[in-house]
């Protein structure tokens, strides 16, 4: 008799089924309309005229350059905020100095200004009618309409995503293990590599893949800084707005499928990392 | 115990630190502290919060050197010593396992991250580490990672890779802190034993006063930066120095009051005092709770009290009083033969008479 009478208060908790079933029910149907359905069209168009058709508009040489250059531009961006990301994170979790609350927020600068202003910001400093734009033509260095410029825009926009994870995570870890290392005589290369990179490594993983994604897909920035010059500046995502405004649909949505595919492996392995290391991950996200 | 073998190499070596000052901005964490560790000695360091006893301990570690002062081991000047060369065993509170590795790697690091040239084979790694699991009592459990391991065994881990380097001294920061009350007395007894079989220079750093009087050879007791005293556990529980001593080493009642030719007055009674000091006029007596007695007849000598409570549990009676004119009460510990349960009742009034007493001027 008692099971039976505490059941009802239980239920009391929580809402009344009907409402359950609502909420779940307006999320999905949310969900399906505004994120699912887009994304099967992508794959849809870009097979309407069938696979060969697919094939060749992803084969055409502006589209393979595109490719090329934005895998370019994510094999240098991606490292250089690994490095960011390490030295910053490190000196603000295991030092103590004045302004640290400052750095942390100008870290997440990128995130709060638009990517069209960074975007213009590196033309007002590296343009031909920039600040630097003299010395520059002067020394006949091209940055910006060239690939320099869109590194630089693609780096600028993803240097939090590093330096994010590993921040809070290496707080809260402190600096114990690097000084028990230290004091078993390990030298300084030794104990990074050995002891503070193993302990921030799914971390770092995890944020290397957010920068990965955020590299492939910039838009805004780029599409200032680069030019829309074909098979030169053109990444990815620039190439994918091109076709379109040509009517080029088949084209559009192929290229575009590849940038979704990346998208959802890149799903895929962070919520499989999420899942095999929710701990750890839960530590670095935990604010 | 079978001998771990690592330490019979070198004698045990000497700690001689003088006049080491650090401060952390206005704060001053070491206010010149000199002392002497001898010889293979066990040493606590007892202090409250904020007294600078693990900043000590991480000045003579290395791990945060001092601004200013010398340290020396044996007759090396240590403050010149990189880390490696202290070859310094250091315990940290939290352990400070590598958690990516397992107990063994955790134990073999300090051997394998040696130069080349001082490096042993990995044989011999194998079979040191292999020694020292035995010896922590953690055989079979060299595949398991510290997340895998209990409090206790963490701990355990932690002294087998300190001293997996030979090291010249062993250095434990607050050893027990993070574990429950069960385990922390079975380790103290451990500590002991670990101490005695490798004869290794120990200091700790604690603020739990039992611990410290139970298991150094000597403690040394810091406040605000400096020491105040320093001594066998029974010299500064028997003869403090200070009146921060005297109430830091655990229950004591603190009264005001005159001094007079070796005797301390408190409210009209008289307290003898354990060692006349010279002091003579207004003061302080310290008196512990087995330095007590309790006088049944109602027109009788000592100070009036009023019982509050009774615990007659274990081979001594504690009982709670309350003085008049005195905040808080104070407590009393009587042998169970000497008293009559019957008499000391709660609410029942009774009198008190101290039998020793120790004084310091007033202030």
């Amino acid at each position: 008799m008692q099971f039976i009478s505490t059941s009802p208060r239980l239920a009391n908790v929580s809402e009344p089924l009907t409402v359950r079933f609502l909420l779940l029910g307006l999320t999905l149907v949310y969900l399906l309309a505004m994120l699912v359905l887009p994304l099967g069209v992508i794959f849809v168009e870009a097979f309407r005229k069938g696979y060969e058709t697919y094939a060749a508009s992803l084969l055409t040489d502006d589209s393979i350059a595109a490719i090329q250059l934005t895998l370019l531009v994510t094999a240098i961006a991606v490292p250089a905020n690994i490095i960011f990301g390490l030295a910053a994170s490190w000196s603000i979790a295991k030092y103590q100095f004045k302004g640290k609350s400052f750095l942390i927020t100008l870290i997440d600068l990128p995130f709060s200004v638009s990517p069209v202003v960074a975007g213009l910001i590196y033309v007002l400093m590296f343009g031909a009618q920039g600040y630097l734009g003299p010395y520059l033509q002067a020394h006949h260095i091209q940055i910006i309409f060239a690939v320099p410029g869109v590194v630089l825009a693609t780096i600028f926009l993803t240097f939090p995503f590093v330096a994010r994870q590993l921040i809070p995570l290496m707080q809260a870890q402190g600096n114990d293990d690097e000084e028990a290392a230290l004091s078993l005589g390990a030298g300084g290369l030794r104990t990074f590599f050995s002891v503070t990179l193993p302990n921030v490594r799914w971390a770092l993983l995890y944020g290397v893949l957010l920068c990965n994604a955020r590299a492939m897909g910039e838009f805004g920035a780029v599409s200032i800084v680069s030019g829309h010059i074909r098979g030169k500046t053109n990444t990815m995502p620039l190439h994918v707005e091109i076709l379109y405004n040509e009517y080029n649909f088949v084209a559009a949505f192929a290229v575009a499928s590849l940038l979704a595919f990346l998208a959802l492996v890149t799903l895929c392995l962070k919520t499989a990392l999420e899942w095999r290391y929710s701990g750890e991950l839960a530590v670095s996200r935990g604010h | 115990m079978a001998s771990v073998g690592v330490n019979d190499k070198s004698a045990p070596i000497r700690i001689e630190v003088k006049d080491l000052r650090k401060s952390f901005g206005a704060f001053a964490a070491l206010d010149g502290v000199s002392f002497t560790v001898q010889p293979g000695e066990l040493l606590a360091l007892l202090g409250p919060s904020g007294s600078g006893k693990t900043t000590l301990l991480r000045a003579i570690a290395g791990l945060s050197p001092a601004e200013e002062g010398t340290i020396h081991f044996n007759d090396e000047e240590a403050t010149t010593l990189s880390l490696r060369e202290r070859r310094v065993g250091f315990v940290f509170q939290h352990y400070a396992l590598f958690r990516h590795m397992t107990v063994f790697d955790n134990i073999a690091f300090g051997l394998r991250v040696r130069p080349r040239r001082e490096r042993p084979a990995e044989s011999e790694i194998t079979q040191r580490a292999r020694r020292l699991l035995e010896f922590v009592q953690l055989g079979g459990l060299e595949k398991r990672f510290p997340a895998q391991l209990s409090g206790g065994q963490r701990q355990r881990v932690a002294l087998a890779r300190a001293l997996a380097i030979e090291p010249n001294l062993l250095l434990l920061d607050e050893p027990f802190g993070a574990l429950d009350a069960k385990v922390r007395k079975e380790l103290r007894a451990w500590l002991k034993d670990v101490h005695r079989e490798t004869g290794l220079t120990t200091l700790f750093v604690t603020h739990d006063q039992e611990e410290a009087l139970e298991l150094a050879d000597r403690v040394v007791i810091m406040r605000n930066g400096r020491i105040e005293q320093i001594g066998t556990p029974s010299e500064v529980y028997e003869e403090p120095a200070t009146h921060f001593v005297c109430e830091f080493l655990g229950n004591v009642s603190k009264f005001d009051c005159t001094i007079r030719d070796g005797e301390a007055e408190v409210a009209g009674s008289l307290f003898p005092v354990s060692e006349d000091n010279g002091l003579n006029g207004p003061g302080v007596a310290y008196v512990r709770p087995h330095e007590f007695e309790i006088v049944i007849d109602e027109h009788g000598e000592g100070l009036p009290a009023t019982v509050k409570s009774v615990r007659p549990f274990g081979p001594t009676v504690s009982v709670e009083l309350e003085l008049a004119g005195r905040e808080g009460p104070i407590e009393i510990a009587v042998p169970r033969e000497l008293i009559g349960l019957g008499d000391v009742q709660p609410h029942r009034t009774v009198h008190i008479r101290a039998t020793a007493a120790r004084i310091f001027a007033a202030g």
